[in-house]
């Protein structure tokens, strides 16, 4: 390699290093709160018998994508008994049909709250209304007259399996009120879909 | 009472099923009249017309034209028109099975019958010689086209130089469609709605039966362009998609480009056009066409016989 050359790789090493100091305090100090918040939620969660479901969302929609991701909802006894809760989830594409594949990764965000029916029951119907963002990655600067993005609203209804333990396992279909025609919002916002979370109640305290 | 019940749900539904539509004889359900190349196939089909070409003739560039959907031969008439300044290319029109006879023949077809107009022109072509083929297809043809790629359609065969698709359909601009298979035993049928004038040109009614096999082969397509098509060597492909098209989404384009690529791994051209209109090509019997539109059709009309003649 020319001298030349050596130099400005030492020289772009010592001016950019992987993490620099500024982002690594950033991120340790993003970690000590994220510990120190999920501490703080676990105590105060088992001093109010509190509920912190966290576990996977698969999602399908009816003709179109297989959407997976994250889910967590949280409830205490103060909202209505341990029957409403609320939550927040992340589902997208890139977890489903557009692994691996040309499908169009897509990503939303939603806001959740969910009413729980016949508390202390194994299976317990819910209510859940979602709000929340979507955003889809066209693939190309061809297609950068096209809406990508649209608000989210749905209801979702179905029915949970809820043992003694901290498993749910819960099923729903949901309908999206806003959907995209390709002109006016994104096509690949579709109608009517289908979820299972499979989440664990990560506040519960251990049998002794 | 309770027992009753499941027996009432079922008059319900059978009432519902049995709704027919309120078909007059001006319209082409009605099978008083058919789509004109049904009679005269000679003046619409290449094969038909010079079915034993010279060697000449069988060098020349011939575009096979589908039309879409519960359409007709007349979707590319103004294509015909505007080729009569370029008499050395050849234009054969296809009928899609199913299409331009009548409600019932309609109701009948499944999209591998649709297809199967296609294959049967272009195997003619084939057998007689024509050695330079272009397939243009709009709307449902271009899904149609997409899976006769996929295939392996052209595997040991003469391979289209060019396929070119107007506003293909992937992803339905209406959404309900996605649950026609819940929603269409309770409909049987839809009412376009469509002006008078067009009525003796595209089904005025569209059958539960037919949208379900519009949404199986829009499916289709779609999965298979998520594993990926690839085009047979010396093939192009190009999309021209309306920006605003309030038919077959936009997004459409964009899934093919994703999913499309040329035998050596190339992406294909895809052209967004400033249109609001659903098959931007025909304008015939449009409500309004403004001089965008005109240009739009000019232009394309353009591309495509040069491509077809290159």
């Amino acid at each position: 390699m020319p001298i030349g050359l050596i130099g400005q790789a030492m020289d772009m090493r010592t001016r950019i290093p992987l993490i620099q100091p500024g982002k690594r305090r950033r991120k340790r100090f993003l970690v000590t709160g994220l510990v120190a918040w999920l501490t703080a939620t676990v105590a105060f969660g088992q001093a109010n018998n509190a509920v912190l479901d966290v576990g996977i969302r698969l999602q399908k929609t009816v003709n179109l994508y297989t959407e997976n991701g994250f889910t967590a909802q949280y409830t205490n006894r103060a909202l209505a008994h341990q029957r409403l809760y609320f939550g927040l989830s992340y589902v997208t594409s890139r977890l489903g049909t557009a692994l691996n594949s040309n499908a169009i990764k897509q990503d939303n965000v939603l806001v959740t709250a969910s009413y729980y029916f016949l508390p202390n029951r194994l299976i317990r119907p819910l209510v859940r209304v979602n709000a929340g963002y979507f955003k889809a990655d066209l693939g190309s600067p061809i297609f950068a007259d096209l809406p990508n993005s649209s608000p989210l609203a749905s209801p979702e209804i179905g029915l949970c399996i809820c043992p003694k333990g901290g498993l749910k396992v819960s099923a729903s279909i949901g309908y999206n009120l806003i959907t995209g025609d390709g002109v006016d919002g994104p096509g690949t916002l579709y109608p009517v879909f289908g979820q299972a979370s499979i989440t664990w109640n990560v506040l519960k305290k251990k049998d002794h | 009472m309770k027992a009753l019940l499941p027996f009432l749900l079922l008059v319900f539904l059978g009432i519902a099923c049995s709704k027919e539509p309120d078909i007059t004889p001006d319209m082409l359900d009605s099978g008083t009249f058919f789509d004109p190349s049904v009679y005269e196939p000679e003046k619409y089909l290449v094969s038909k017309a010079i079915p034993n070409p010279t060697p000449e003739q069988a060098q020349r560039p011939v575009i096979i034209a589908c039309h879409g959907y519960s359409a007709s031969t007349f979707e590319w008439d103004e294509l015909r028109t505007w080729l009569t300044i370029k008499p050395d290319v050849y234009l054969s029109q296809v009928l899609l099975g199913g299409h331009g006879r009548s409600y019932e023949e309609f109701k009948k077809a499944t999209w591998r019958d649709w297809q199967a107009a296609i294959t049967e022109e272009y195997s003619r072509l084939e057998s007689a010689g024509y050695k330079n083929i272009t397939l243009l297809g709009s709307s449902t043809s271009g899904a149609l086209l997409l899976e006769l790629v996929q295939s392996g359609y052209f595997t040991n065969r003469t391979v289209p130089r060019n396929i070119l698709l107007v506003d293909p359909i992937v992803l339905s601009s209406d959404k309900s469609l996605s649950l026609i298979g819940i929603l269409g035993p309770m409909l049987g049928y839809i009412d376009t709605e469509q002006p008078k004038a067009e009525d003796q040109y595209y089904y005025h009614f569209r059958p539960q039966e037919t949208l379900r096999e519009l949404q199986r082969v829009i499916n289709v397509v779609r999965k298979e362009l998520e594993k990926g098509i690839t085009l047979p060597a010396n093939c192009v492909l190009k999309v021209y998609k309306s920006k605003k098209d309030p038919v077959a989404d936009p997004a459409s384009a964009a899934l093919i480009y994703k999913g499309v690529k040329t035998a050596d791994g190339q992406p294909v051209e895809v052209e967004m056009i400033n249109s609001d209109l659903h098959v931007y090509t025909r304008l015939q019997l449009r409500d309004k066409v403004s001089a965008i539109d005109q240009l739009n059709q000019t232009a394309t009309f353009m591309d495509i016989t040069n491509r077809a003649m290159r």
